[in-house]
């Protein structure tokens, strides 16, 4: 019933060093929320159920966890209902996670032939029996990657994030989407195992493409926690470039590199779950003292907030891949994986990979463009509003639920020859080979890369070298005893105020200009001129607001289809007899067509010719005349 | 180990010198009155001297970041390929590496840029988030690109590589990634087509827009910075796409070695007289121009193996 395999023990380990921390930052948060025993209830009832999720050892059981731990966060969700935008960020939320939850319950239907209470193992055995593999894989993707918030699925983020309590967003971003990382790799490795080599290349274009669009629609983004619900899902494209590369490399049966694949993804999964959850923690703590979501309205707050202000720094440089932060390192070894192209035979799959690496590479770029923005419009600069004046340190536990965190992210960086020996063991009891000897050949001092050509990075002496230079160069300066005095700088003649600062939306002003194509952003532009001249005004306003494209088109032309679909139902159904008649008719007429057609010697010509017969009697007899 | 630590001693007093090389020799093609080279130290002697306003607008991040600008580029300065044969050199540290830690500067100035609330800062720090960007992916196909010729992704070991026996038979994709790498020296060290490091007008600024409320020692400290960071760009360049020299005795193969970084700032200081600063929003187009060549570059070396 049950399954405590490496596998899944590490997952264990990932769930409690993002809750233990985040218990501390939700009792600290608690006085703050009306529904108390509503909330306690379904938190504790959260963490449970994921950890529920990553043991169970058969279908049944971890469906059963599955539905409590998205149930639960749906009710989480709607723990302080305040305005209808939170009742529909739950409704989505509920509609997209029972999306996927249709298709988990028809893999484990077909790969366990209804019998839902048999072993992963058993279950191996069925599904390689099953004729289509290709279809349970589908059936994982969906299942699992839209609840880890993978494009096209990831629409819901932006929403529910949000509306959640901090603590739970924290805990929803940074631990739950890891949990459907593990279902995925859980069923791919036990249940799907040998793989054909296209599996992985989807999962490496699902990967890039959720980098991107995720990294993108963050920059552009006011709410600092749906800013922080896009940056979920360009790290979860991430953590499935290095996927599938694994994939890819172990289809083609390059077993080392494929392993230090799956490795850096792993070791991905972790560093984002410790950066995200202290960077909701830190957006929790200012949204908690200024009340509001809004960006704009922040400023100023490292004098009033320090500590917040100090480790959402270090989980802004972690995010942003900067070294020699734990970010840095996996995303290190995610490129070092992606080298080892140079040993793919494949001409076609040779040339695709360095778009993948492009992709990961302006990704970092973006994600570093927007955690200074993120960070500097937040924390620097003046007030921008009153709610930031008033803004104080929050109180002890949810202080201390940070540093917990903090110390987890440092953990990562300090101690990652520890945590990488442990992912290895992992992908060896997964069947893989070891490659912790390869990576670390001469002490836990220099990681080194397994691809031929592959680097080496040392985090400890970067860290150390950093440190040592930085200190150097404090001490150099305090000798010197320079003459400092505190006083007005130019402010272009005028006298610097909270208005005349960058704001956000200036601040990603040219990176938005220049995906324009992709943001169709909409602008409003109000300007109160004083008289006739163009160019004096008594009041102005600027806002850009930007609708993800892939809600514009997927989401909305589909619900457009289904309307549309529905509305001829509708109308079908409120025919006169003899239309029905005349329907009946026309099936018959298909069904002896599509019988001559199929079964019997199929030619151009006659099928035209029926073709034409079918459609002018629809026309005729069913549509009729449009009034 | 004394060669080494020679080497980066001569790169660091001549990170100065460059600069006031390449602008002086700039005053030169235009037919000015040239400033003197040793411009550069005189500046800095000068600021050292003076008294250090800091905005009252400000945080803690101003009195630190400026030490966290410089100190990842003085670490990198460590790092780079050596100039002589059987010189010293760090070979645990790969290009990715490097990349990051110059984006580490980056991202401590553009927080400073924004911590004086001043608009101008505001701007310069979006203006190269927005640049920066954009690099980002072109330096990390080219560094993608040179480690597979080089044989090994590790930028000491790759200098050493190329200079013991350079792929003349990779001389195409060798050639686009030198292009791209040019490309992206100028990008990021704020030279003409992309910035204008000599003007205070709101349109053409993205360096000196971010430190424009600095004074004192910290603009010193940032200006060695932008000093430093172009004697690693230059020397990267040599070491990595014109790698000859190193086989001479000590003292002479130093000396190619500054002929060639200053080869190099000739080679700048000529592009910045003959073009005009491009629009901001054309910069994409250059830097496309840039990835386009590292692509190129990856693409001859899989398909043609040229």
């Amino acid at each position: 019933m049950f399954l405590f395999d490496t596998l899944s023990l590490i997952f264990v380990a990932l769930i409690l060093l993002g809750a233990i921390p985040n218990l501390f930052y939700s009792f600290g948060y608690l006085p703050h929320i009306q529904r108390k025993t509503h909330y306690q209830v379904h938190y504790f009832a959260f963490i449970i159920s994921m950890l529920g999720v990553v043991v169970a050892g058969n279908a049944l059981v971890f469906l059963f966890f599955w539905e409590l731990m998205s149930l639960t966060s749906w009710q989480l969700i709607l723990t302080e209902v305040e305005d209808k935008e939170t009742i529909k960020a739950a409704r989505f939320y509920f509609f997209m996670t029972h999306f996927g939850f249709v298709f988990l319950l028809l893999f484990f239907l077909i790969a366990t032939n209804g019998n839902l209470d048999i072993s992963f193992e058993d279950m191996k055995n069925i599904a390689a029996a099953f004729k289509y593999p290709t279809l349970l894989f589908f059936m994982l993707v969906f299942g699992f990657l839209s609840k880890a918030g993978a494009v096209p699925f990831h629409v819901w983020l932006p929403y529910a994030h949000p509306a959640a309590p901090s603590p739970v967003s924290a805990l929803m971003s940074g631990v739950m989407l890891k949990v459907a990382i593990y279902g995925f790799a859980r069923f791919l490795f036990d249940v799907l195992y040998p793989w054909p080599l296209e599996w992985g290349i989807v999962v490496l274009v699902i990967g890039s493409i959720s980098s991107i669009v995720g990294v993108l629609y963050a920059l552009s983004e006011h709410d600092i926690k749906a800013l922080l619900a896009n940056h979920s899902i360009e790290n979860i494209g991430i953590i499935l470039i290095g996927f599938g590369m694994g994939m890819i490399f172990d289809s083609l049966g390059l077993k080392t590199l494929s392993t230090f694949a799956f490795i850096a993804a792993l070791f991905h999964v972790f560093n984002h779950m410790s950066f995200k959850s202290l960077l909701f923690m830190g957006a929790g703590s200012v949204l908690h003292q200024t009340h509001t979501k809004n960006i704009e309205k922040y400023g100023g707050l490292i004098k009033s907030m320090p500590v917040t202000a100090l480790t959402f720094l270090l989980a802004s440089i972690s995010i942003s891949a900067l070294p020699p932060s734990n970010g840095f390192l996996s995303e290190w070894m995610i490129f070092q994986s992606m080298l080892g192209s140079y040993n793919i035979a494949d001409m076609s799959l040779k040339l695709a990979i360095p778009f993948a690496i492009f992709a990961l590479a302006i990704t970092g770029g973006l994600a570093i463009a927007c955690f200074v923005k993120a960070y500097g419009i937040t924390f620097l600069g003046l007030h921008r509003s009153k709610n930031a004046k008033h803004a104080k340190e929050v109180n002890f536990l949810m202080k201390s639920g940070m540093i917990l965190m903090s110390l987890v992210v440092i953990s990562l960086m300090l101690f990652t020859p520890f945590y990488i020996s442990w992912f290895d063991k992992t992908l060896v009891s997964l069947h893989h080979i070891s490659v912790y000897a390869k990576m670390f050949p001469h002490g836990i001092w220099n990681m080194h890369s397994v691809a031929v050509h592959g680097g080496v990075v040392s985090p400890l002496i970067l860290l150390a070298s950093l440190l040592g230079v930085t200190l150097l160069l404090l001490f150099a300066y305090k000798v010197l005893h320079v003459k400092t005095r505190v006083y007005h700088t130019w402010g272009c003649g005028y006298k610097t105020s909270a208005k005349t600062q960058y704001s956000a939306t200036g601040f990603a002003g040219p990176i938005r200009r220049f995906f324009n194509w992709l943001y169709k952003s909409n602008e409003h532009f109000h300007k109160e001129n004083i008289g006739e001249h163009e160019t004096k005004f008594s009041d102005s306003n600027y806002e850009v607001h930007v609708k993800p494209l892939f809600e514009a088109s997927l989401y909305e032309s589909s619900k457009k289809l289904t309307n549309s679909v529905s509305y001829w139902v509708y109308r079908l159904a409120h025919f006169e007899k003899t239309r029905y008649a005349a329907m009946i008719f026309n099936l018959m007429l298909l069904v002896l067509f599509s019988y001559r057609i199929f079964l019997h010697e199929f030619s151009w010509a006659t099928f035209t010719l029926e073709l034409i017969v079918v459609i002018i009697s629809i026309k005729v007899l069913i549509i009729g005349d449009k009034k | 180990m004394i060669i080494y630590l020679t080497t980066i001693a001569v790169l660091l007093l001549l990170a100065p010198l460059l600069l006031s090389f390449i602008k002086s020799l700039k005053m030169v093609l235009l037919f000015k009155r040239p400033s003197s080279v040793f411009q550069g130290y005189r500046n800095f002697s000068k600021l050292m001297q003076k008294e250090t306003i800091i905005s009252q607008e400000t945080s803690s991040i101003t009195t630190y970041a400026p030490f966290l600008v410089l100190s990842p580029l003085l670490v990198t300065m460590f790092f780079l390929p050596p100039v002589v044969h059987g010189a010293f050199y760090v070979s645990f540290v790969d290009a990715f590496t490097i990349t990051g830690l110059i984006s580490l500067s980056t991202f401590f100035l553009m927080l400073l840029g924004l911590d004086s609330a001043s608009a101008f800062g505001g701007m310069g720090s979006s203006r190269e988030a927005f640049i920066s960007a954009l690099v980002e992916p072109a330096m990390v196909l080219t560094v993608f690109s040179v480690s597979m010729m080089a044989g090994d992704l590790g930028v000491g070991q790759a200098g050493v590589n190329l200079a013991e026996h350079f792929p003349k038979e990779h001389m195409a994709s060798f050639l686009f990634a030198g292009i791209s790498f040019f490309i992206l020296l100028i990008a990021e060290n704020g030279r003409i087509p992309v910035d204008n490091p000599e003007t205070h007008l709101e349109l053409t600024m993205v360096h000196e827009a971010m430190i424009l409320d600095l004074s004192g020692i910290y603009l010193a400290i940032i200006e060695t910075a932008a000093s430093v960071k172009f004697v690693i760009f230059a020397s990267l360049f040599v070491s990595l796409f014109i790698p000859f020299g190193l086989e001479y005795s000590a003292p002479v193969a130093i000396v190619v070695f500054i002929a060639k970084l200053f080869g190099v700032a000739v080679a700048v200081a000529i592009l910045e007289v003959n073009t005009a600063k491009l629009r901001l929003f054309k910069v994409p187009n250059l830097l496309g121009i840039s990835i386009v060549f590292a692509f190129l570059s990856l693409i001859t070396f899989y398909v043609l193996g040229a």
